[in-house]
């Protein structure tokens, strides 16, 4: 009986010096969308990999919502102990806090910035009835047909719409904004001509510029994208210093310890570096981030905040 | 016959082991969450996704489009046997269906739920193989104008739904249109009626306000009535349907898998609204409309083949256009994106054997939700005798494992129940809770619709009903005013009392 207990103390010791190593239970992965779009995919690309490498379970979770703010504000709100990760998104942490009246968490101090995984470009598609063939013949079309021409995307507010009122800005021309519940009803309508273009993500466009469906203009990153060597940049087509990525990456609650912040992040971009991620990440179109320490993301986040709080002010997006 | 060619390379694929396997496995599974409350396919195939990473992709797809149309098995049985629609396709059936299993004929209800929707699964399937190009160009022809004008005659059609009070079915439809403005406005980005609650900016789903209105109303209006419930359930007589039944039900299920096939093809809504048409359909074409809302077994057959087919072509605009017609199939394009495939007009001919043996697949697994169902239905059966105080508490934490699992979020949960307590008011009042559900559904889609065509047409009314450039949308238009024409006229006064009021 007594070497019982003792056995039962030395098994209770044990666990609680081992409770002591991170990590000692099951992580959560929160992704602020639903499922099945590219961030939740890409969670999901990441959670095997994660989980192997910690030796713990690495759970996804979807809280989507509030344009991504509920699941973000749930990743801010958990303790700092590097049990709980969440995907931060453009739409998350640059878009909405200049866009929605109130969001409530701050995208910089609220979080610990651990790695960036994806950057996407913008595709500036047309439909295949519209005669111009180059962004400088889409100029000049738009300004013998001022208000004529329809953008579409997938809501106010998203990167498709701030690029449309971009390129309307630094162009000088005028065309409306057709927004959408999401991005296939908007595509549908231009697959049909209802609309004559839109800033679709590559990773959407990229089949359908394969297939023909539709006829891509130009990317919105400052360089060209490797699944579309042959298509240019819209900086490259006279519209100086255009760059517009979507992106998202691997945050935590802050302050999280820095060797726990140095492991997540490490270990993240192992899996982002290993082949058969970077290939069917790279069959959907998206790439690793040259952005690779904690500091640099959060320089990043930081920059891109600022970036949006400046397009969103000028589309007028902002509802009163 | 080139056709015959193709299907018959995908029956190879389809009939491969492994394939076989996979089809099984994702019938089975969409047949179990269908039949639990709430819990739908999109947190299935969700959870499923990173397992079909390391499948052939044939292979996963194949399992996630079983998991699919399963789980529209399955949500009949739960609509049929406690009221409670766990689909959005379900809603309608709890109308009927559940007032034949009160009446002790779940058997024969069950039974017609499956042959309908095998029988409108194996046309669909065929549909999808011979004319899925085309009629994706169809779809394509649906743009904001037609889709106003769709919903504007649904919404004309709705008050069809109600069996009692003309006026308050009408109030019924415009309250769920005021709940269906709850959420983000899509052009401004306004937040309309939500409080500073976070938590409604997306809007109330579905899913909660149609499980708290059928379901814990349900619950809460039986535990009202002390016993009486065992006692109606004791009286299950045969399983399987009278020669009268099936003489009643071959024009429905026909008809639902018309109108079911059609509809599935529109992305945005269209399948959703299938069942709803099939049961206005039914009622409006029936020689006893009185029956309707009592049990009436042409309102299960319609509605249940409508939706099978609607679920079945619902896959066109995404395996031709790469567009996803709803949350499943966006999950799908995700799993073949992941896997390399871009889905779109190349598949066909990129992967033949993925395209076909898909099809193919869904006529097996279509067979073996039959050859499964038939003989679970005595299992069912055998479930309503279990003692309500043991059924409902079980019941109550399904549903609501159900209702979190849509985005990991408690506060649903507690909507489901503010809408149960609201439901039970609504059945004291004598209101019923269906032509809400349509109002709630259709409100919304048509404001966006509305609003986006206005904005296309830069404010230019006629783009509606202008029968040159829009021949759908004034055909749709004016086949809503012929109908509200049928309810208004006092010449016809007499059949429209037929119609609605039966009481």
């Amino acid at each position: 009986m007594i070497r019982l207990l003792a056995a039962a103390a030395l098994i209770a010791t044990a666990s609680s010096l081992q409770a002591q190593a991170w990590p000692a239970k099951p992580l959560r992965f929160v992704v602020p969308y639903p499922p099945g779009g590219p961030v939740d995919v890409s969670a999901r690309l990441l959670a095997p990999k994660l989980q192997a490498a910690l030796g713990q379970p690495v759970v996804v979770e979807n809280k989507p919502g509030a344009g991504g703010n509920l699941g973000a504000d749930v990743v801010a709100k958990s303790a700092p102990d590097g049990y709980t990760i969440g995907m931060g998104a453009i739409a998350t942490h640059a878009i909405n806090p200049s866009l929605m009246a109130s969001v409530p968490y701050d995208p910089l101090r609220d979080f610990t910035h651990l790695a960036l995984v994806v950057q996407v470009p913008n595709v500036l598609v047309v439909h295949n009835d519209v005669p111009a063939k180059s962004v400088a013949e889409l100029v000049a079309l738009a300004k013998t047909r001022p208000g004529k021409l329809d953008f579409a995307s997938g809501s106010t507010g998203s990167t498709g719409h701030l690029a449309g009122e971009l390129f309307k800005q630094m162009t000088g021309t005028y065309m409306v904004h057709i927004p959408y519940k999401g991005a296939a009803p908007a595509v549908a309508d231009l697959l049909a001509g209802r609309v004559q273009l839109m800033f679709d993500n590559l990773a959407s466009a990229l089949p359908r510029v394969k297939a023909g469906q539709v006829r891509a203009l130009a990317v919105t990153t400052l360089k060209r994208a490797p699944a579309l060597p042959d298509l240019p940049t819209l900086d490259e087509s006279g519209l100086k210093g255009f760059d517009m990525t979507t992106w998202w990456g691997v945050m935590a609650p802050a302050p999280l310890p820095a060797d726990i912040t140095a492991r997540l992040n490490a270990e993240v971009l192992k899996a982002m570096d290993e082949p058969d991620v970077k290939t069917r990440l790279r069959a959907m179109g998206m790439e690793g981030s040259a952005v690779r320490s904690p500091a640099q993301f959060s320089a990043f986040v930081a920059a891109e905040a600022k970036l949006y709080a400046r397009l969103v002010k000028a589309s007028g997006a902002k509802p009163d | 016959m080139e056709v015959f060619d193709n299907l018959w390379l995908g029956v190879q694929v389809a009939f491969s082991w492994q394939n076989f396997f996979y089809c099984l496995v994702g019938v089975l599974l969409g047949t179990l969450i269908g039949v639990l409350p709430g819990i739908g396919p999109v947190p299935t195939i969700a959870m499923l996704l990173p397992i079909t990473f390391n499948l052939d992709p044939i292979a996963a797809l194949i399992m996630l489009s079983g998991i699919y149309y399963g789980s529209q098995y399955g949500g009949s049985t739960t609509a049929i046997l406690v009221n409670l629609p766990g689909e959005a396709a379900s809603v309608v059936t709890v109308l009927d269906g559940h007032q034949m299993a009160r009446q002790g004929r779940a058997g024969p209800a069950l039974a017609i739920a499956a042959i309908g929707s095998f029988f409108a699964g194996c046309v669909a399937t065929l549909v999808i193989a011979t004319a899925a190009p085309p009629l994706a160009e169809v779809a394509l022809k649906f743009g904001p104008a037609e889709y106003f004008s769709l919903m504007v005659l649904g919404l004309v059609a709705a008050t069809v739904l109600a069996h009692g009070s003309l006026l308050k079915a009408i109030a019924m439809v415009v309250l769920g249109l005021l709940l269906g403005l709850i959420g983000t406005d899509v052009n401004s980005g306004v937040l309309r009626f939500t409080f500073e609650v976070p938590d409604l900016a997306d809007g109330i789903g579905f899913v909660i306000v149609a499980m708290g209105m059928f379901g814990v109303t349900e619950i809460v209006a039986n535990l009202e009535q002390k016993g009486e419930r065992e006692v109606f359930l004791g009286k299950v007589k045969h399983l399987f349907p009278s020669k009268e039944d099936l003489k009643r039900s071959w024009a429905p299920i026909l008809r639902g898998t018309a109108l079911g096939s059609f509809l599935g093809i529109l992305p945005g809504g269209g399948a959703l609204l299938s069942s709803f048409a099939a049961y206005t359909v039914e009622k409006k074409v029936s020689k006893h409309p009185e029956q309707f809302g009592k049990g009436a077994i042409e309102g299960v057959a319609g509605p249940e083949s409508a939706n099978n087919a609607g679920a079945q072509t619902s896959f066109i605009p995404m395996l031709t256009l790469g567009i996803p017609g709803n949350a499943v199939m966006a999950l799908m394009i995700g799993a073949l994106m992941i896997q390399g495939i871009a889905p779109g007009p190349q598949v066909m001919t990129d992967k033949p054997q993925l395209f076909w043996g898909l099809i193919a697949s869904m006529w097996l697994g279509n067979a073996m939700l039959v050859i499964l169902n038939l003989p679970l239905i005595g299992i069912w059966i055998k479930l309503l005798q279990v003692p309500y105080r043991f059924l409902f508490p079980s019941i109550l934490i399904f549903m609501n494992v159900g209702v979190f699992s849509l985005s990991n979020n408690p506060w649903d949960c507690l909507m489901m129940t503010v809408f149960g307590v609201f439901g039970y008011v609504c059945v004291k009042l004598e209101c019923e809770p269906a032509p809400l559900i349509l109002g709630f559904i259709l409100g919304p889609l048509m404001e966006e619709n509305l609003r986006r065509a206005m904005l296309l047409s830069r404010g230019d009314a006629t783009v509606f009903f202008n029968p040159v450039d829009k021949p759908i949308s004034f055909s749709f238009l004016l086949a809503a005013l012929a109908l509200l024409a049928v309810i208004a006229l006092p010449n016809i006064r007499k059949k429209r009392e037929e119609v609605f009021v039966e009481e």
